[in-house]
């Protein structure tokens, strides 16, 4: 991991070879807790074994004609014998809890702080919803692999293994019947779990299946109305339903016909009847009997446990799998921290510059688009010149924006800023020297203030915030809140509207006070007056700095220095408006002169 | 006693006796009323069974004491063996039995409240939300399964404590006593656990919802941060919500985590205290050895059922509100009833409001549709979107709506499509009741592209071919070329073959408005209604909607709630909507020459998409600002 962007101290490093190493790793970062999950497992699996072997000793000892006093006190022992199994169960439980919910925490802070190293060229081609549902459900998922995953196991396993030692101690022929049984139950467990691994997948797929139609019916129920198709979606939902209530029914006739019950069935009539034979020949007591019979009583709990862990396990290291895959992929990106460091003036130079999503390292989900994005692009930006950027969604514009910020690097050509290769400036320098101004405006569940203090790093005075939100026309509006610059937003906090959220992003820019700006203006404000205050506060940041804009309004891309026009990741067509008017009929698509012209002799009001 | 407190309460809830739900759900059961029985005859049996086999045990241990039969003994184990084979037959079948009628049973309750969702209207739609929605026909329908495998269990165990109670005071009366005395003891401590439990859990739902929250915004937030380079700051965010979900999630665990051990606790008191006063009855001589060895067993058998309750009761006391859910969404009426199905032919399109009161309520028009059995709603306070509204829409003309938000645009297009109710007067559609029309035949001619353009899962195509299934290639193909110069299906990546993605998420906004309105195209509808997006989008795909949407409206009536400037500028006619009252209409030229509440309207929406836009200018003048 040479290329990571941010780093902590006091990083916990994790064996990253393989999922089981990586969550081993994770688990015994706590030796200590694993230790004593252990000696307490035993403590349970014996104190169990040691209940029942008392259970039976006070059987002989009545059997035998003893006192009451007597009986007393075999009662007292069993009842301390189950208090014991009772306080390490209590003890197993917390502990083990314990390290599962640490071991959650702790894959969830190392996902976080890899993210964090990630270079921006991971973030912007993730989406969000598919890395959180990497950390929080896999990360949850994965946590299972230690509770009830491997505390089933182990459990289990010591609860079956312990009895026998007991056993050993009544007669040693006696094991004869449970170890076969043991055999056998291994034997029937591996067949069952192959048998419902594929029923229980086939379930779950078909559960998705439906409810992702009827999620989609009920979202576009207005469609479906409309169209009058509700007689079409029942039927469409009702075959969905109907292939979960197969699956379903196939799921149960597999539970239903599980052998461990039958072989556990079996295994306790051959066990009384040997341990009879053995009676009649004196070699065991009735107590050892009874003992022998509670034993193989308590194989039938663990054996129930065995029947489900191993789908969770499986799931769980799928899950594990992909975290880790998140965790260890690389981005060939990296700080550069001996580039150029100097003040940017800013001019701009795309010197046929090729970009497609598929030289990147591989990213752990997405298919690899082996398409450029974009193609041959070049276009000169002169200090100070606003260019706007036109083109169809997805023709590749905010691809080329993030090639200034090296978001992504370019995969054929340059990208030069005052005459040197973006490569070679030092990260830090470009970025803070380039300030963007996104669509979906991204703000922290805290106040107004510190929001736009985010711009300086942090570090502005409340003066200085102040002016800047008033550059951006924003103190209006957040002076009206009660709580001024302090009011909180956010999920927490106030709800802001798109164009009260453009003006504090605005606004953060100001702070920033970069040389370069990328503006994706594309959002809308469907009131002239909100428009007319995002608009002023726009024209205001662009001044002094050179602009790549990105926008859907007609006058903002006339009055432009230049404007590119954007097909397919190709530029067809780069000019001033009125050379565009003349050479390009895509442009004059746009700006048909039909009635719109008309328009412009209407004065506005207010 | 009621079992449904608070679970996420809507208005359309209503509040069953257990006696209702049980008698509802039976109703679900009748048509496997074969196989119920027969489940529960193979419970019954396989209660005996669990009783027999200790009491053999017990037998056998007498038996040894006084004479060494070793043919009996090998009898008994004999029987054993039958009896733990006949349990796993009688298991099996009782378990594939009770998923084929659960599995049936569940099938049909979801297909009811699926059609019961189809039945309502768009106020239901609007009222609650869609995920909950969801919930009640997949997740709730789920958990009245579990309920019912619950109680099916629940129910066996208890036959099982029946007959072994029986067998105990048959056996002995002092020591059954003694021992049945474990019973209230374990409900106890069950019932004290379980307020425990329940504000543990409270406590985890509520602050696990706010750290989802946090964690949601500082993934979100990396790119920005890193943008600023603000990644230690958002660290610190991260790790102190990191563990304080740490903090309240375990302490969740704990408490669940310590059930079973207290359980064990108490049976390991138990045990004893059967084995201290077996034992003194053995040494009086007033029980056997056999009979001892059974109590003790028994006692495990005897607490298994109440560890069960304790253990599920929360589940159990889930489903039952579950289906009451389930069972709410299948009874609550639609508003929308229409009066007569009469055969709607082919529509010129004329469209009369006649003194329409209409406001976004639950209730029905005619009352006719509610029964004593629906909830009650509070005093209908919602103010009227429309009242005493007349408008004639003559067919084939464009006619725009315009108003402030609020007003009723939107509204007047949802009543045309009778995706609601109204509460008075008539809607006349070629004269004829809207109430009165089959709304499928009708629906059909009519043309909606909403605001917010919904596709489907699928290809291109059939999403185009939603309306009409029956549609040829060629026929879509030639709607779609009919678009502006049909260049946009080009810009598709395969074509009318792309995939949409999961809501249109792989189209551009513009692209699925172009997908909707070819959609409305192949249907040819009589009567077309357009609620403009108010998103903007790229000026290139803007075009080509606007030259499509020229071909769409030509020859057919249309009712267009107008955002966009250049639909007002060439509507036939424009009225303005304040309140739901019209308070002026006309055409765009005269409109604002009045200079009045159009013009008004035009400086607030649509000034700013003129292209002689330009507020900087204005506002350097008036208030000149320094270099920045």
């Amino acid at each position: 991991m040479s290329s990571r962007e941010f780093t902590v101290s006091d990083e916990y490093h994790y064996n990253h070879r393989s999922a089981w190493r990586w969550v081993g790793s994770h688990i015994w970062r706590y030796p200590f807790l694993p230790v004593f999950f252990l000696i307490t497992t035993a403590a349970m699996a014996g104190s169990q074994s040691l209940a029942a072997v008392l259970v039976g000793r006070a059987f002989d000892t009545v059997v035998a004609g003893a006192s009451v006093n007597q009986v007393a006190i075999a009662a007292a022992t069993v009842v301390l014998a189950y208090l014991a199994y009772s306080l390490s169960d209590i003890i197993n439980t917390i502990v083990v809890r314990i390290l599962a919910q640490r071991v959650e925490r702790d894959a969830r802070d190392e996902v976080y702080l890899s993210l964090l190293g990630k270079s921006q060229t991971f973030h912007g081609r993730q989406r969000v919803g598919e890395v959180m549902a990497r950390v929080t459900n896999d990360v949850q998922q994965t946590s299972q692999i230690v509770s009830p995953g491997f505390n089933f196991i182990i459990e289990s396993g010591l609860s079956l293994v312990v009895p026998l030692i007991a056993i050993v101690t009544l007669d040693r022929d006696l094991l004869v019947i449970p170890v076969i049984f043991l055999v056998v139950l291994a034997a029937t467990l591996w067949r069952y779990n192959n048998q419902l691994r594929p029923v229980a997948g086939a379930l779950r797929a078909r559960f998705g299946t439906m409810n992702a139609g009827l999620t989609e019916a009920v979202a576009g129920i207005e469609v479906v109305k409309g169209f009058a198709q509700e007689h079409a979606e029942e039927r469409r939902f009702s075959q969905n339903a109907r292939a979960y209530r197969d699956s379903f029914v196939r799921q149960g006739r597999v539970e239903a016909r599980s052998l461990p019950l039958l072989v556990y069935g079996l295994a306790i009539g051959l066990a009384f009847g040997h341990a009879l034979l053995l009676f009649i020949d004196g070699r065991v007591t009735v107590g050892q009997v009874i003992t022998y019979m509670a034993l193989l009583n308590n194989l039938r709990m663990p054996m129930r446990f065995l029947l489900n862990v191993f789908s969770i396990i499986q799931q769980s290291i799928a899950s594990a799998r992909r975290v880790l895959t998140l965790i260890t992929t690389e981005t060939n990106l990296d700080e550069n921290a001996s580039g150029i460091a100097q003040p940017i003036i800013g001019d701009i130079v795309f010197d046929q510059v090729d970009f497609g999503y598929g030289s990147e390292a591989a990213s752990p989900n997405e298919p690899i688009d082996p398409n450029l994005i974009l193609q041959n692009i070049a276009f000169h930006a002169r200090p100070g010149e606003t260019v706007a950027i036109v083109g169809q969604t997805g023709a590749g514009k905010t691809s080329l924006t993030r090639l200034v910020t090296r978001t992504f690097d370019t995969d054929a050509g340059q990208v030069l800023i005052d005459g040197v290769n973006v490569r070679d400036w030092s990260l830090d320098s470009l970025r803070s020297q380039v300030a963007t101004i996104e669509q979906d405006i991204v703000l922290f569940s805290r106040s107004i203030a510190e929001n736009i203090a985010f711009g300086a790093r942090g570090l502005a005075t409340p003066e200085q915030i102040e002016e800047a939100a008033r550059q951006a026309q924003a103190h209006e509006f957040i002076m009206s809140f009660p709580d001024g610059y302090a009011t909180v937003v956010g999920e927490r906090g106030v709800t802001l509207s798109g164009g009260q959220r453009q003006r504090i992003a605005i606004a953060r820019a100001f702070l920033a006070d970069p040389r370069i700006l990328i503006v994706d203006d594309s959002t809308s404000a469907i009131d002239s007056n909100t428009e007319d205050q995002i608009q002023r506060a726009m024209r205001r940041i662009l001044t002094g700095r050179t602009t790549l804009l990105i926008t859907h309004r007609l006058a903002q891309i006339m009055r432009a220095d230049r404007i590119l026009v954007l097909q397919h990741g190709q530029v067809v067509a780069q000019g001033s408006h009125d050379e565009l008017l003349e050479a390009s009929a895509l442009y004059r698509q746009i700006f048909v002169p039909d009635e719109r012209s008309a328009l412009s002799s209407v004065p506005h009001a207010g | 006693m009621h079992l449904t407190a608070g679970l996420g309460a809507e208005a359309y809830d209503r509040t069953y006796s257990d006696s209702q739900l049980i008698r509802r759900s039976a109703i679900y059961f009748r048509p496997h009323m074969r196989t119920v029985a027969i489940v529960a005859f193979v419970v019954v049996l396989i209660s005996l069974v669990s009783t027999i086999t200790p009491l053999l045990i017990a037998r056998g241990i007498d038996s040894v004491e006084g004479n060494r039969n070793i043919q009996l003994l090998l009898g008994l184990a004999g029987m054993i063996t039958m009896l733990g084979v006949l349990n796993w037959a009688f298991n099996l079948v009782r378990v594939q039995l009770s998923a084929e009628a659960v599995g049936d049973v569940v099938l049909k309750l979801r297909e009811d409240a699926f059609q019961a969702l189809m039945r309502h209207d768009l106020s239901f739609y609007d009222k609650y939300a869609s995920g909950r929605i969801v919930s009640r026909v997949t997740s709730d329908t789920q958990d009245f399964a579990t309920v019912i495998t619950l109680t099916v269990d629940l129910l066996s165990q208890l036959v099982l404590l029946v007959v072994i109670s029986v067998v105990m005071l048959a056996v002995n009366l002092q020591l059954a006593l003694i021992t049945l005395t474990v019973g209230p003891v374990v409900v106890l401590v069950a019932m004290g656990f379980r307020r425990v439990a329940r504000r543990a859990m409270q406590q985890a739902q509520r602050v696990q919802a706010t750290l989802n929250a946090t964690i949601y915004e500082t993934i979100s937030g990396i790119a920005v941060a890193k943008n600023f380079r603000q990644e230690a700051a958002l660290y610190s965010d991260f790790r102190e919500t990191n563990s304080l979900a740490y903090q309240v999630q375990l302490k969740r665990l704990i408490v669940f985590g310590s059930i079973h051990p207290i359980m064990h606790g108490i049976s390991g008191i138990a045990v004893a205290v059967v084995i201290f006063s077996g034992g003194s009855l053995v040494l009086n001589k007033s029980v056997t050895v056999g009979d001892w060895y059974l109590f003790v067993q028994s006692l495990a058998i005897f607490l298994n059922p109440v560890i069960m309750v304790a253990s599920f009761w929360g589940q159990f006391q889930q489903g039952l509100a579950a289906s009451e859910r389930v069972f709410a969404l299948i009874d609550a009426e639609p508003n929308v009833v229409q009066t007569a199905n009469e055969h709607v032919g082919s529509l010129r399109g004329q469209i009369t409001f006649d003194q329409i009161m209409f406001r976004y309520s639950e209730q029905a028009e005619q009352s006719s549709a509610t029964t004593e059995l629906s909830a009650p709603t509070s005093a209908d306070s919602a103010p009227w979107v429309l009242s005493d509204f007349s408008l004639d829409i003559p067919a084939g003309q464009t006619l725009a709506i315009v108003g402030h938000t609020g007003a009723g645009k939107s509204s007047l297009i949802k009543l045309i499509m009778r995706f609601y109710a109204f509460q008075g007067g008539r809607l006349l559609i070629d004269g004829q009741d809207i109430r009165t029309l089959d709304l499928a035949e009708y629906r059909r001619q009519l043309g909606l592209v909403p605001q917010a353009p919904f596709l489907f899962s699928g290809s291109v195509i059939d999403n185009i071919r939603y309306g009409r299934p029956d549609a040829t290639d060629e026929e879509v193909e030639a709607a779609a070329r009919q678009l502006g110069d049909g260049s946009w299906v080009d810009s598709l990546p395969e074509g009318l073959h792309s995939d949409v993605g999961e809501r249109g998420a792989r189209l551009s906004f513009g692209q699925r408005q172009l997908v909707a309105l070819v959609r409305v195209l192949l249907q040819n509808p009589a009567i077309l209604l357009l609620d403009e997006a108010t998103a903007s989008i790229d000026p290139l795909t803007e075009a080509q909607i606007q030259a499509g949407l020229a071909a769409v409206l030509r020859g057919r009536t249309s009712v267009v709630v107008a955002h966009r400037l250049s639909t007002v500028r060439t509507a036939d006619r424009i009225i303005v909507l304040r309140n739901g009252q019209i308070i002026e209409e006309g055409d765009h030229e005269t409109l604002l020459a009045r200079n009045g509440h159009y013009a008004e309207l035009y400086t607030t929406y649509f000034r700013h998409q003129a292209l002689n836009y330009r507020p900087w200018e204005e506002a350097e003048q008036l208030t000149p600002v320094g270099e920045v």
